[in-house]
């Protein structure tokens, strides 16, 4: 029997994913050793820590233990998001000019790797490492809410049926409670959080093709990462300038910095999901939509400029 | 020129995709907003507020974590009894973290409740000033409330906690026109009634907030017919609610006694539960024939005069019909 003849374009699509695979194992590996899963332990500790910080009650006993909880969402997600966009900038910045400095570079480009490869093995590799690290940071985290949320509940039932609640109101109080632990909507907001830093990563690796530094990469992807967040406001002034007289010059820029720049006002569901909020998966699905949107709109611009520059 | 001409080339293409999503973009942020997802934007003097750092970490998408440490801040300005500071500190929280609830709760609780129980107990004040603080206090509690229900419209427990602000017989005399403040928490409780987390005793107590309005006794009489209905809601209060209102609509042809045996079930449960609600006359509720019922049956149970609910509660002018 004869093997099944394999086509070229089967084969090339193969080798494609074959050598990114190689690239992206070997990036993961490259920042694992500068050791930046030390970063967890610094998580852990705030996030076990943040367990024990019992939050001042301003009112009725009836709401005692539910700000802990915020708190630790808070405290939680607040370090992913902190954790993921500055290691998703500052490692991509890092990558193409330590290959450089390293030769590295030479030795893959010389080999028949494509250029579009190397840069989506390069990308996938630091994402490689954020969704690991936010894995990690997610299970603490709710390990910890669970244990938490179970000690205010059981407290809060004590107390409940101790002063003779009715029914109704008992399981509007284990509700309220239970609404502010782990739950499904706090998985899609640290999913969302990768998202923000795999769009920031792939706009790092853009503004990377042609900077010439890795300091003028971080800072820029800093830059824009905060104004994206303004984005929402410059295509609002756009869209209602018609309306509010705005002049020429104020309609073009906002035209532009809303055309140009990523939304980073819509990943604000975070908070809204940290506040006690459902997202339902369908907006979670069209957050994704956009995200994947941005991040392969950047890695084949990256590509586009990348290809032609010379070493 | 040659250089430039690729990553012109991109930021063409980038305005050209830009072009794309836009439309997206802008209708999944309406829907978000419209869903309750999207925080609107921060005012300005929220950010000067905050600080540079502040406004930096809350721009960067962790309003909530900022919101958290004003919260503790807040808590320090509550201890040293710094009441503008509070309620500086909670007009920022809230900004941060508009959707919950239990810094609005605590917000409007910290003026409503602490700062007015301070300022009127303030002695360094003379009565004047310290029943204007007080009064201001409330008031300030009841606007920050308000505010939290006009951002989380529907919200039970926002709007049951105005309810009973309302209602607090210790509070409501800074609201003035006692009508309009009574029907304001009905319509308060009612919101929260109506919402689908509402607990059993929200709609009671828009009836019991409803049976203080002055014309409005029709209204309440049918809510409190349709309460009745049910054995759970037949709580002491609903009982003699129900009673005075009855009472009230039909004062010729309803034999109070008669009526109260119906209701309460016997005669010293009713004498029993009605006294407790006649003692309670400072809430305003309605006390239609409350006196005579009471009257026939302190006469039926033979209790003695000395014993008598009205030595201590006598009937004030107007009370009984």
């Amino acid at each position: 029997m004869s093997p099944t003849p394999v086509s070229p374009a089967r084969s090339n699509r193969g080798s494609h994913c074959g050598r990114i695979a190689v690239i992206a194992t070997h990036a993961f590996t490259q920042l694992v050793r500068m050791k930046v899963f030390y970063f967890l332990a610094v998580f852990a500790v705030i996030v076990i820590g943040s367990n024990f910080f019992d939050l001042p009650q301003h009112v009725g006993p009836e709401s005692a233990g539910i700000n802990v909880l915020n708190s630790i969402k808070n405290w939680s997600i607040g370090m992913m998001s902190l954790f993921s966009v500055v290691f998703a900038i500052v490692a991509t910045a890092l990558l193409l000019p330590k290959d450089v400095e390293d030769r590295t570079l030479y030795t893959i480009l010389a080999k028949p790797v494509p250029r579009i490869d190397y840069l989506a093995g390069k990308l996938l590799g630091v994402l490689l490492l954020v969704f690991v690290s936010l894995a990690l940071m997610d299970v603490l985290m709710t390990v910890v809410l669970q244990i938490r949320t179970s000690m205010i509940l059981s407290g809060q039932m004590e107390m409940a049926h101790s002063r003779g609640w009715p029914a109704a109101e008992i399981a509007s109080l284990r509700a309220d409670i239970l609404s502010q632990g782990p739950n499904a909507s706090l998985q899609g907001a640290v999913w969302a959080v990768f998202l923000r830093a795999s769009i920031m990563a792939s706009l790092a690796l853009l503004i990377s093709t042609f900077s010439t530094s890795t300091l003028f990469t971080s800072i820029t992807s800093f830059l824009v990462y905060f104004i994206g967040y303004f984005q929402a406001d410059a295509r609002d002034v756009f869209l209602e300038s018609g309306t509010a007289g705005t002049g020429w010059l104020a309609r073009t820029v906002s035209l532009v910095v809303s055309l140009v720049l990523p939304d980073f006002h819509l990943f604000n569901v975070i908070d809204a999901v940290i506040q006690g909020q459902a997202m339902p998966l369908i907006r979670l699905g069209e957050l994704t939509g956009i995200g994947l949107f941005y991040a392969v709109f950047y890695v084949l611009a990256s590509w586009f400029i990348f290809a032609e520059k010379e070493f | 020129m040659k250089r430039w001409r690729r990553p012109l080339i991109v930021f063409l293409a980038a305005l050209l995709a830009g072009a794309v999503r836009m439309p997206f973009e802008a209708a999944l942020t309406g829907k978000l907003r419209a869903e309750g997802l999207l925080p609107g934007h921060l005012p300005i003097g929220t950010l000067d507020k905050i600080g540079q750092t502040g406004a930096l970490v809350a721009l960067g998408g962790l309003r909530t974590l900022v919101a958290t440490f004003f919260n503790l801040r807040a808590y320090t300005f509550f201890t040293e009894c710094r009441w503008d500071d509070v309620a500086d500190t909670f007009d920022v929280i809230v900004e941060l973290a508009p959707q919950t609830i239990y810094y609005w709760e605590t917000g409007a609780a910290h003026q409503a409740y602490n700062a007015s129980s301070y300022y009127l107990n303030d002695s360094d004040l003379p009565p004047l000033r310290r029943d204007a603080a007080w009064r201001a206090a409330v008031l300030k509690g009841r606007a920050f409330l308000e505010r939290g229900i006009r951002n989380n419209p529907g919200n039970p427990k926002l709007n049951a906690y105005l309810g009973y602000l309302l209602t607090d017989g210790k509070k409501n005399r800074a609201f003035r026109d006692a009508d309009a403040t009574y029907l304001a928490a009905a319509e308060a409780y009612k919101i929260a009634a109506d919402s689908r987390e509402a607990l059993p005793f929200f709609r009671r107590f828009q009836l019991y907030a409803l049976a203080r309005v002055a014309g409005r006794e029709a209204e309440a009489l049918a809510l409190a017919r349709q309460l009745y209905q049910a054995s759970s809601n037949r709580t002491p209060t609903l009982q003699c609610v129900y009673f005075a209102l009855e009472v009230h609509a039909n004062p010729a042809p309803i034999d109070p006694e008669g009526f109260a045996l119906s209701i309460f079930g016997s005669p010293k449960q009713a004498y029993v539960t009605l006294s407790n609600y006649w003692v309670r006359g400072g809430e305003r509720l309605p006390v239609h024939g409350v006196a005579r019922a009471l009257k026939a049956l302190e006469t039926k149970l033979a209790i003695p005069a000395d014993k008598s609910v009205f030595v201590q509660h006598p009937i004030r002018e107007g009370e009984d019909e």
